[in-house]
């Protein structure tokens, strides 16, 4: 609360000079990228070498290396990513975040870099639709966008909004909650990080759209041309779906099938 | 140089506003809870950590100093996540059924601040002088007897200053609250950022309710202190 007010703060203050990242960047050798850190396969501290990794992370290690320089990657939650970054705290946003007009209107975005769409975690055999949440209260993570779709799905639910997922699916695992909501990656890559993984599923319920992109400062319109360049190659070379597979694909607890492809979709 | 704009309206009417209101009546129900639950345990383990039967006293003693000297944030997640384990099942589904979330932080506010205010009653009672107590046994009141004629009208008073501090620390701390998913005002001036990215708007009209909240419990306090306690002096 104490951060977040600060955050708030400096907003006001702080936003100023347009903002150039591809200069700066370049100046100080090093980009700063905002990434989750608790969250496979996205963006998770791997056990062996103490690291952050992950699917995010593989992008803005990929538009570092185009930039010739360092990558530093600094942990932000749903809630701490755009103030840290119109603070100038990072540089771009990798984190799980979805693109929506609201967001826009305060940030620049990437093309879609990744697609998924929200849905539930529930106990094995309790939910066949929405109508079985009817009423029931739902865990989700403070921030996110999942709260509002499940709110405007289920308007009868309440909505348990905790500080990060694994608490979330704690509260589920206690029967506090009767579903916990966000996108399906997420909620698959919490799933098979469970102890108990049996006792739970994903049923086929599907609330909304969820297009990923990678975030950074309104004004930066150089940088942001420069990452949608990036990334539309990295499509065409055939590194993103390498990428995805890595993350996502057989072989992995996941096993998603990649249903999209990295356009110019803005 | 300063790029944004205030849009004070997103906080003084519509859905923002009323999602600030309905933060506000749990913040307020939190620390009336609070407040009534911790004095009246407060007084309890005060008296007995004074009294002369030993058991009594250890237990308050622990009492204190465990509550004392975990952090607050702890004890809630305590009372919301770890009780589980502890509770039977048929116990656990019952709670999950209810609104736990409110009880769990209200359950953690009151104890934890029971303990400060026992302590602040304890030192209230300490500054009557052992002679009031003689006296009144001797007058044939039994200790319990003497506590509620003699020493506690005298030590409640002394006492009115601390627990004002007290008061005010268990109003804020309800804050805290949010992190189990307690929809308090802290909570939605946080929805109210997320969502319209009006934190500065948001937060302002939250502290402005803090104070409000603040100003009238010391207000409260002082007029009682006047008019109940001290009617002599006023």
């Amino acid at each position: 609360m104490g951060l977040a007010l600060v955050g708030t703060f400096g907003t006001a203050a702080l936003a100023a000079a347009p903002a150039d990242t591809l200069a700066e960047a370049k100046k100080k050798g090093v980009l700063v990228a905002g990434v989750k850190d608790s969250l496979p396969p996205f963006g998770y501290v791997d056990e062996k070498s103490r690291e952050i990794v992950g699917y995010d992370i593989d992008f803005v290690k990929a538009i570092a290396r185009k930039l010739n320089v360092k990558l530093e990657l600094k942990p932000v939650t749903s809630a701490s990513r755009m103030p840290q970054l119109t603070e100038g705290n990072i540089d771009i946003i990798a984190a799980t975040m979805t693109k929506n007009p609201e967001r826009a209107k305060q940030i620049g975005f990437s093309h879609t870099y990744f697609a998924t769409g929200q849905k539930f975690i529930t106990n094995k055999g309790k939910v066949k639709s929405l109508k079985d949440l009817e009423g029931k209260k739902i865990g989700t993570a403070k921030g996110s966008t999942s709260e509002q779709n499940v709110k405007t799905a289920i308007p009868t639910a309440t909505v348990l909004a905790f500080d990060d997922y694994p608490q979330a699916f704690l509260a589920l695992q206690q029967g506090k909650v009767a579903a916990v909501t966000t996108d399906e990656a997420i909620l698959a890559g919490i799933l098979a990080k469970a102890p108990n993984k049996a006792k739970f599923e994903i049923p086929p319920v599907q609330i909304s759209n969820e297009p990923y992109g990678l975030g950074m400062r309104k004004d930066d319109a150089k940088f942001i041309a420069f990452v949608d360049k990036t990334i539309l190659e990295m499509e065409k070379s055939g590194e993103a779906k390498k990428i995805f597979e890595k993350w996502f694909g057989k072989g992995t607890d996941f096993q998603l099938k990649r249903t999209f492809k990295i356009t110019a979709d803005k | 140089m300063l790029k944004y704009t205030f849009d004070w309206s997103i906080v003084t009417s519509g859905k923002y506003f009323e999602w600030l209101v309905s933060g506000m009546k749990i913040t307020l129900e939190l620390s009336a809870v609070g407040i009534i639950g911790a004095f009246v345990l407060g007084l309890l383990i005060a008296v007995m950590k004074m009294s002369h039967f030993r058991p009594l006293r250890w237990i308050a003693s622990a009492y204190l100093e465990f509550f004392r000297n975990t952090p607050l944030l702890i004890q809630i997640f305590f009372w919301y996540f770890g009780s589980y384990k502890v509770l039977p099942t048929v116990v656990n589904d019952w709670l999950n059924s209810t609104n736990f979330e409110f009880a769990a932080a209200a359950i953690a506010l009151t104890i934890y601040t029971s303990a400060f205010i026992a302590e602040d009653i304890r030192s209230g009672i300490l500054s009557i002088p052992r002679e009031q107590m003689e006296a009144a046994r001797s007058a044939g009141f039994s200790y319990l007897r003497s506590m509620q004629y003699i020493i506690l009208p005298q030590a409640v008073r002394i006492t009115v200053p601390p627990l004002v501090n007290q008061f005010l620390n268990l109003a804020k701390n309800s804050s805290l609250a949010m992190t189990i998913g307690v929809m308090e005002l802290t909570y939605q001036a946080r929805q109210v950022e997320s969502y319209t990215f009006k934190g500065f708007e948001a937060f302002t009209a939250a502290t402005v309710v803090y104070l409000v909240l603040s100003v009238s419990i010391t207000a409260f306090m002082d007029q009682y202190n006047k008019r109940v306690l001290n009617p002599h002096r006023a």
